[in-house]
């Protein structure tokens, strides 16, 4: 096994499971939903809100979708493997998630055009909404991946990674609403995007070897 | 620098018999500085010339909120060597920390929402002291269930320690964040750190209620720790003879 070979067979993996993808986009948008449902439906509420409800969303359809990013490897013993194969673990951690990020993240910014219409988000914060999802999702994707290493070995965890992780997205979810009220009232936003990239940054450093830790432990 | 002791201290026999003749000092002197500071504070001290006596309960407040901040850093700390030097003390000091930091954390929220009612007139504003308690708890909360949902021992330990670890790097930006997205929607809102400088009387016994806050929490973990070890270690030979030895055989 080279790291090429691990990063085009998870590839390969999330391309046969096309419905896992498409499960999370519609997850995202039944919670997006949620919102003009259950709130208020009028463009004078959802407008300002548009990007927190569309933040939250996309944490919470994240969280389900890597939720059990390690259950099958785990079950079939090819988590094993990875950590007896010789090759650096926290790389092929990064890796994971890197096939993993491009597989959800990407279907997500596709509706947000969809979306963004239907929550009237304002045409000038439109850009600056998908500048945060594209630098504040990694962070997410990087914390997360971290309890789902931890919980591999249990059948039932979504529940415990929701607790677990949620708390830690709480800057995240702030700095990137600020970010999208920021544009959408004319103030300067860039230093909030720095901020979301600074963090996404630090997980990188840190994570990676978090989650190789954890994978050691759940499998011996 | 000798650091022998520090390594000895990883041995959970070796911690058993050295915290053993501490717990009890401990709980007598927090349980002392805690009755002298609270009769003090909540009885003698001048009442605050804005709040009244409404603002006694800082007395419970402070102190319970510093623990709780104490707490979860010590958990850091602990996860942070535990997952660098393999020490066995750690994941039971981490086991033992939790119930409590969350307790604490717990106690903070709600005495503050009793303080916030005749001050501010609400129990509840999201604050970003507020917040970040609640996140604390959270925290807490959810090292306390991974811990509980994870039957194997090791496996455990490891996701404690991780978890710890994480929630330390990331207890600051959360903080700061909060702090942050609190002063950019409304401005001045109330903190404790503007009120005026308190007098000496007023001080004085916050100061004892902390310090004996302090040492009878470090007093329960010691015991929450001994008992831990106890369970953990029951097939060695020691733990044995220490079981009959305090059931008088």
């Amino acid at each position: 096994m080279t790291y090429t070979s691990f990063l085009k067979s998870e590839l390969l993996v999330l391309w046969r499971r096309k419905q896992d993808v498409v499960n999370a986009v519609l997850f995202f948008i039944l919670v997006v939903a949620l919102f003009p449902i259950g709130v208020n439906s009028s463009p004078e509420f959802l407008s300002p809100a548009s990007g927190g409800i569309i933040w939250c969303a996309a944490v919470l359809a994240i969280l389900m979708a890597i939720e059990g990013a390690f259950k099958e490897d785990y079950l079939d013993g090819s988590l094993e493997q990875l950590v007896v194969s010789g090759l650096s673990l926290p790389l092929l951690m990064l890796l994971k998630v890197a096939a993993l990020w491009a597989s959800v993240v990407i279907p997500l910014l596709l509706v947000m055009p969809l979306l963004s219409e239907m929550l009237s988000l304002p045409s000038g914060a439109f850009w600056v909404l998908i500048m945060t999802l594209l630098v504040g999702t990694p962070c997410l994707f990087f914390i997360g991946i971290i309890g789902s290493a931890l919980t591999a070995s249990l059948k039932q965890s979504a529940m415990l990674v929701m607790l677990l992780i949620l708390p830690f997205y709480f800057p995240i979810i702030i700095f990137a609403t600020s970010a999208v009220q920021a544009a959408q009232v004319g103030l300067p936003y860039s230093g909030l995007l720095a901020m979301l990239l600074a963090m996404s940054l630090l997980s990188l450093v840190v994570s990676p070897f978090m989650t190789a830790i954890a994978i050691k432990a759940s499998v011996n | 620098m000798c650091w022998v002791w520090f390594h000895k201290l990883g041995s959970p026999k070796y911690f058993y018999f050295w915290s053993k003749p501490l717990a009890l000092p401990l709980f007598c002197l927090g349980c002392f500085c805690l009755a002298v500071g609270l009769v003090w504070g909540l009885a003698f001290a001048p009442a605050d010339y804005q709040q009244g006596n409404s603002f006694r309960i800082i007395y419970i407040h402070v102190p319970v909120a510093m623990l709780a901040q104490s707490c979860y850093f010590a958990l850091g700390v602990a996860g942070f060597v535990y997952l660098v030097w393999q020490m066995k003390i750690a994941p039971i000091f981490i086991q033992s920390m939790a119930p409590i930091g969350a307790v604490m954390a717990l106690i903070a929220l709600v005495s503050g929402a009793i303080w916030g009612k005749p001050t501010w007139g609400t129990w509840w504003i999201w604050d970003a002291r507020l917040t970040s308690v609640l996140v604390l708890f959270l925290l807490y909360m959810g090292i306390i269930a991974l811990q509980n949902a994870l039957d194997d021992v090791v496996l455990a330990n490891k996701a404690t320690a991780v978890v710890s670890v994480v929630g330390l790097i990331n207890l600051p930006i959360i903080k700061y964040s909060v702090v942050w997205w609190n002063t950019l929607h409304q401005g001045a809102t109330f903190t404790l750190m503007e009120k005026p400088a308190m007098p000496a009387a007023m001080w004085i016994p916050l100061l004892i209620c902390v310090v004996g806050l302090y040492c009878f929490v470090a007093s329960l973990v010691l015991w929450r720790m001994q008992s831990e070890i106890m369970q953990r270690e029951h097939r060695s030979s020691w733990v044995k003879q220490e079981v009959m030895y305090n059931n008088g055989f």
